[in-house]
């Protein structure tokens, strides 16, 4: 293992309870084993090592991931590979969402050059909430996500090593976002990355959005035909994509008293009908106050927000979102500038090449 | 599923009772006069309370050595459950059961259990029973994260799912087994996780917050009655007290249980969403508290004034005949 502390680092932030809600009850949502996050942490390493990461950090937990990597670490790598050192970051364990925030802001005060994130859309928009400018690159742990793209974990390491060691810059290899916000009475409360949904449902109770019964009014940052949840719904009427300029705005109602039904795939294996009275464009800065005197607010398919009539809220788009690895983007620029390549010249093959 | 004011009312006098019934027996028990052991559930009523909202005569549940709030969840007499803990005659068991042996087959409560992982076979035996008899019944176990690392729940899980079984496995995870953190003996942060091992929904829900599990127990028992099989359901919950009455819980933290009670009480969570909502004020709910007191201070005073179980009683209740 390196042990440069001038080195590079980077923080991995892996939800160990991310894919454990109800639409595993109601839906077919996939189950992604912890054993599986672990061995993508490992695929990780073998690509941070390679490019002389430094220092890993990583959020503790209870029982599930962190074990995992301990008993990983206390064997050497396999053969031929280079593992950075992996740090826990010290910080209490409360299996909460605040725990996810505390690791993000200790990883920042590090001076990390990147957080890889393992997670859903929840996890994401928690990180995204504190990670400023550092670059977040988002792995889907699951088939249940918008915002993170599944991707293997060594490439999505290679890319997330290339930008934190500088070799890619920054503005090249990543992406600003769009966010939405909401606020209550005038005070900013909290953001969504992808969707933000308001509901007649009383209560947060079991947090997952997966009902028509209910929703009121939907926001959404960006919009893809074949995305899975609540911005499905836009993005079967008006795709939109994430670098468009502006956002969406749907007014819902019962299918019924609807001119329009979207059949909406709201989570994996679930299919429901909403009903959708108009559609209109965001526009970032234009503050919109809720219709809703009362009911819930769902931030990125999770109920979170419990309001009353006292209470006045409103929804903002900005362009104030996370940074995010562009991928594709990075490893095209590492190819075309022969980032991971060399020639041996000494070989005969190399001169060929060379000719 | 929106709840009905009745609805509302049920579930607080349901909870308020089992922390009654529980903060009572931590008082009595340290005068001596209750025999046995007695392991408390007050802090995790939500969990009992909101599975039990959803269940009838059809349905039975079997519950383990913290059984008290099961037991009243799924309707058992007050009365008989404080006699029963006292070892009087008129209990619930002939004073013959105590706090762990407590059951009432009348009701399909099948019993709180003295050995741990001993309830989940059970209701493999009750789900068989009513996917055979076709009531459309479901049976719940209740354990706790100690159980979900026995032998005896693993096979359970494992013959549920082949038999795809009306069961529903309700692990109430207080982050202790005794006094070992599940931290430390549980190989997973969720013992939801195992679910999938056994081809069935594994759900962690907040098991502090009644709407939580009143949601996730009432897709789950829809589930299984629609024959579609058993589930495996993770409660985070904690309990206020130790493992038994008289536990020193020196494994837990300086003023754990008081920041819980402070801030995740399940009971305050209530009070204050429910009022929040306008749905019932302060005045309804208080006479709720005022009546569950009169119950509680009854069932002691009864209890204590009834009869111990009579010598000619040594030998009956040890088989039963068929």
């Amino acid at each position: 293992m390196s042990s440069d502390d001038h080195a590079p680092s980077i923080g991995i932030l892996a939800n160990p309870a991310a894919g454990r809600d109800i639409r595993r009850l109601v839906a077919q949502a996939s189950v992604f084993p912890i054993a599986e996050k672990r061995n993508m942490i490992t695929r990780l390493f073998s690509s941070l090592g390679r490019l002389d990461i430094g220092t890993v950090y990583m959020m503790p937990d209870g029982n599930g991931i962190a074990d995992r990597i301990r008993h990983a670490l206390e064997t050497p790598p396999p053969t031929g590979q280079t593992w950075p050192r992996i740090e826990f970051i010290d910080m209490p364990f409360e299996d909460r969402a605040v725990d996810t925030l505390v690791a993000v802001d200790k990883m920042a005060a590090l001076g990390v050059g990147g957080i890889i994130v393992l997670g859903g859309d929840g996890t994401h928009r928690l990180v995204a909430s504190r990670a400023g400018d550092i670059p977040i690159t988002a792995l889907s742990t699951g088939t249940n996500n918008v915002f993170p793209a599944m991707r293997e974990a060594t490439i999505a390491g290679l890319a997330a090593g290339l930008v934190a060691t500088g070799q890619v810059p920054v503005a090249e290899g990543s992406v600003r976002n769009k966010v939405l916000r909401v606020d209550i009475n005038g005070v900013q409360s909290d953001l969504a990355l992808v969707d933000l949904c308001t509901s007649t449902a009383l209560w947060i109770g079991s947090r997952a959005l997966w009902k028509a019964d209910g929703l009121d009014q939907l926001f959404l940052s960006f919009a893809e035909a074949d995305a899975i949840g609540l911005s499905s719904i836009g993005g079967l009427i008006r795709p939109l994509a994430r670098e468009a300029e502006n956002g969406l705005m749907l007014n819902l109602a019962e299918p019924d008293n609807a001119p329009m039904v979207v059949t909406a795939p709201l989570a994996p294996g679930l299919m429901v009908d909403i009903g959708v009275e108009d559609v209109q464009e965001l526009r970032p800065g234009e503050t919109i106050p809720l219709r809703a005197t009362s009911g819930v607010v769902a931030l990125d398919g999770e109920r979170e927000i419990e309001f009353s009539a006292n209470e006045n809220l409103a929804v903002r788009l900005e362009w104030d979102g996370p940074l995010t690895l562009d991928i594709p983007r990075v490893m095209a620029y590492a190819a075309e500038n022969n980032l991971l390549t060399r020639m041996n010249q000494s070989s005969g093959h190399a001169k060929r090449a060379n000719q | 599923m929106q709840l009905s004011k009745d609805d509302l009312l049920k579930a607080y006098r349901m909870m308020k009772t089992i922390r009654e019934f529980e903060e009572r027996l931590h008082v009595e028990f340290a005068t001596g006069d209750i025999p046995g052991f007695v392991h408390l559930y007050a802090g995790e009523e939500a969990s009992a309370t909101g599975f039990c909202m959803h269940l009838d005569e059809r349905d039975k549940i079997a519950s383990n050595h913290r059984g008290h709030g099961h037991s009243i969840g799924k309707g058992c007499d007050v009365h008989a459950m404080m006699a029963e803990i006292y070892g009087r005659g008129t209990g619930l068991c002939g004073g013959k059961g105590g706090s762990m042996h407590i059951a009432d087959l009348s009701k399909g409560m099948m019993g709180a259990n003295g050995i741990v992982g001993g309830g989940p076979p059970l209701v493999c035996g009750a789900g068989l029973a009513a996917k055979k008899l076709k009531t459309n019944g479901v049976a719940i176990a209740f354990f706790g994260d100690g159980a979900s690392n026995q032998g005896t729940t693993m096979e359970s899980l494992n013959l549920a799912s082949v038999w795809n079984l009306p069961c529903i496995f309700v692990c109430e995870n207080n982050g202790y087994a005794e006094a070992t953190s599940s931290k430390y003996s549980v190989s997973c942060d969720d013992a939801a996780d195992r679910a999938s091992a056994f081809n069935m929904p594994g759900v962690v829900v907040d098991g502090h917050d009644f709407f939580a599990v009143h949601e996730v127990a009432g897709e789950a028992i829809k589930r299984a009655r629609e024959g579609k099989g058993p589930t495996l359901i993770e409660c985070k919950l904690n309990r206020y007290y130790g493992h038994f009455e008289g536990d020193a819980q020196t494994y837990r933290g300086k003023d754990e249980v008081k920041n819980l009670r402070a801030t995740i009480d399940c009971l305050d969570q209530f009070r204050a969403k429910v009022t929040s909502a306008s749905l019932l004020d302060d005045a309804e709910l208080n006479a709720v508290d005022d009546d569950v007191a009169v119950l509680i201070e009854d069932a002691v005073v009864q209890a204590k004034a009834a009869p111990m179980p009579a010598p000619a009683e040594l030998l009956t209740d040890v088989y039963i005949s068929y």
